[in-house]
């Protein structure tokens, strides 16, 4: 036995926002309809059944969700990516500034950028110094080298004399031509000594030469990196 | 202060990204949501992933919440499409044969539960589980959307008529699959008897 108004019925009694009035209708239909009685019934019993479930304890789990934690941990950014390291550049610029002694000079040239104490003179000037300082160690070292060779001479000189003394004392009979050749001799070891001595002055000479042009080198390579940053 | 108005002011203090009043918030449905997630999927696995689900929901639309219904309407609604999503996602999700906790050990039961009250009385919550574990077996005999219908109705004391607004339906195509999932209910229960 059939009943098409069982659904309504059923769903009419599990239903609790029916109005009072559809309740008292299924009532009514109840109370003549076997099938949706016994229908209501199975229902109910099945409804029963269900709700004895008994409501389980929640495992862990992570409640709130990462987006939430983000938004904890990390305020977002009130600057841009540049705007956040612009500060971190200047302070460090800053700190090479003074390690290097940085100096800008302006002028109506434009303005230039140098390192170290010699900051603020010219290339020009700059050689300039480079070639007094050459010209002066050249002088002295002429100088240095005439004096020593004049002191040298003279030693070797009054040396040789008391050596030609000895040699006469010893030979008594020796024949003034003798002494011609021993003399000769000696005076020949004494050039060559001179020209021996004044070849390792001037090697001694172009050694300094060249630390002079190392150095006009190194200025010439400062000036053309302070150039560049011009 | 009314449930509601509780509700109401953890909501704006979580929109105000107060992390302490999401997670209030969230305690207070918690629960109901996971059992919901549980008759429906029918193991914990899967009924925490739901839940997860749900509540991610829930805080992604949070600010579009107005306070037109109760917050757990609101909730449920969105828990029944969360359910929908993960049943289409998931072509296993709430297979019908696997369906009943019984199946499992009483270690794998409780493996997923660490509160305290598993702690102190784990064989009270065993059978606790265990019972509720027949009713998921009963429940496996419905499809997915007879089971929502079930749990919205019997569980969530829904209407029919926000039951057929969820499921774009309309209100008496509620009630008759109500009243067939019944129907399919009752025969399982006595099979079920009948086994037993």
């Amino acid at each position: 036995m059939t009943c098409h108004e069982t659904a309504n019925i059923v769903s009419a009694y599990f239903d609790e926002s029916s109005s009072a009035q559809e309740r008292k209708a299924a009532q009514l239909h109840l109370d003549s309809c076997s099938a949706c009685s016994a229908a209501l019934a199975d229902s109910q019993a099945v409804g029963a059944h269900l709700r004895q479930w008994q409501d389980e304890a929640v495992p862990q789990w992570q409640r709130i969700p990462e987006q939430l934690h983000s938004k904890r941990r990390v305020q977002k950014p009130r600057f841009s990516f540049w705007g956040q390291w612009a500060p971190l550049a200047a302070a460090f610029m800053l700190a090479l500034a003074v390690m290097f002694n940085v100096q800008v000079d302006l002028n109506s040239d434009g303005f230039s950028v140098a390192f170290g104490q010699s900051g603020g003179m010219s290339p020009d000037a700059v050689a300039a110094q480079l070639a007094q300082f050459e010209q002066a160690q050249r002088q002295a070292q002429a100088q240095t080298l005439q004096a020593l060779s004049a002191s040298i001479e003279e030693r070797q000189v009054n040396s040789n004399a008391r050596l030609l003394e000895t040699v006469i004392e010893q030979l008594g009979d020796s024949t003034s031509r003798s002494i011609e050749q021993v003399m000769a001799y000696f005076e020949a070891q004494r050039q060559e000594d001179l020209q021996l001595m004044e070849a390792s002055y001037q090697r001694l000479v172009d050694s300094d030469f060249q630390t002079v042009q190392s150095m006009q080198q190194l200025a010439n390579y400062v000036q053309y990196q302070g150039g560049s940053l011009q | 202060m009314s449930f509601n108005d509780q509700d109401a002011a953890l909501i704006a203090d979580a929109l105000d990204g107060s992390a302490r009043a999401w997670e209030r918030l969230v305690k207070r449905y918690e629960g109901q949501v996971y059992n919901f997630s549980l008759r429906l999927t029918g193991n914990s696995s899967d009924a925490l992933d739901l839940m997860q689900e749900v509540f991610i929901g829930v805080y992604r639309n949070l600010h579009r919440f107005r306070g037109d219904s109760k917050f757990s309407t609101w909730l449920f609604r969105i828990a029944h499409n969360k359910a929908v999503d993960m049943s289409r996602r998931k072509p296993s999700f709430m297979p019908i044969s696997s369906l009943g906790g019984a199946e499992q050990s009483e270690e794998e039961v409780l493996e997923h539960y660490t509160d305290e009250s598993v702690q102190e009385n784990p064989q009270a919550m065993l059978s606790e589980i265990q019972h509720n574990a027949q009713i998921m077996a009963v429940l496996g005999c419905l499809s997915w959307e007879q089971r929502l219908i079930i749990e919205l109705k019997v569980f969530q004391s829904s209407t029919f008529d926000e039951i057929a607004e969820m499921q774009d339906i309309s209100a008496n195509t509620a009630k008759t699959r109500f009243y067939t999932a019944l129907k399919l209910l009752k025969k399982q229960m006595e099979h079920s008897h009948d086994l037993s």
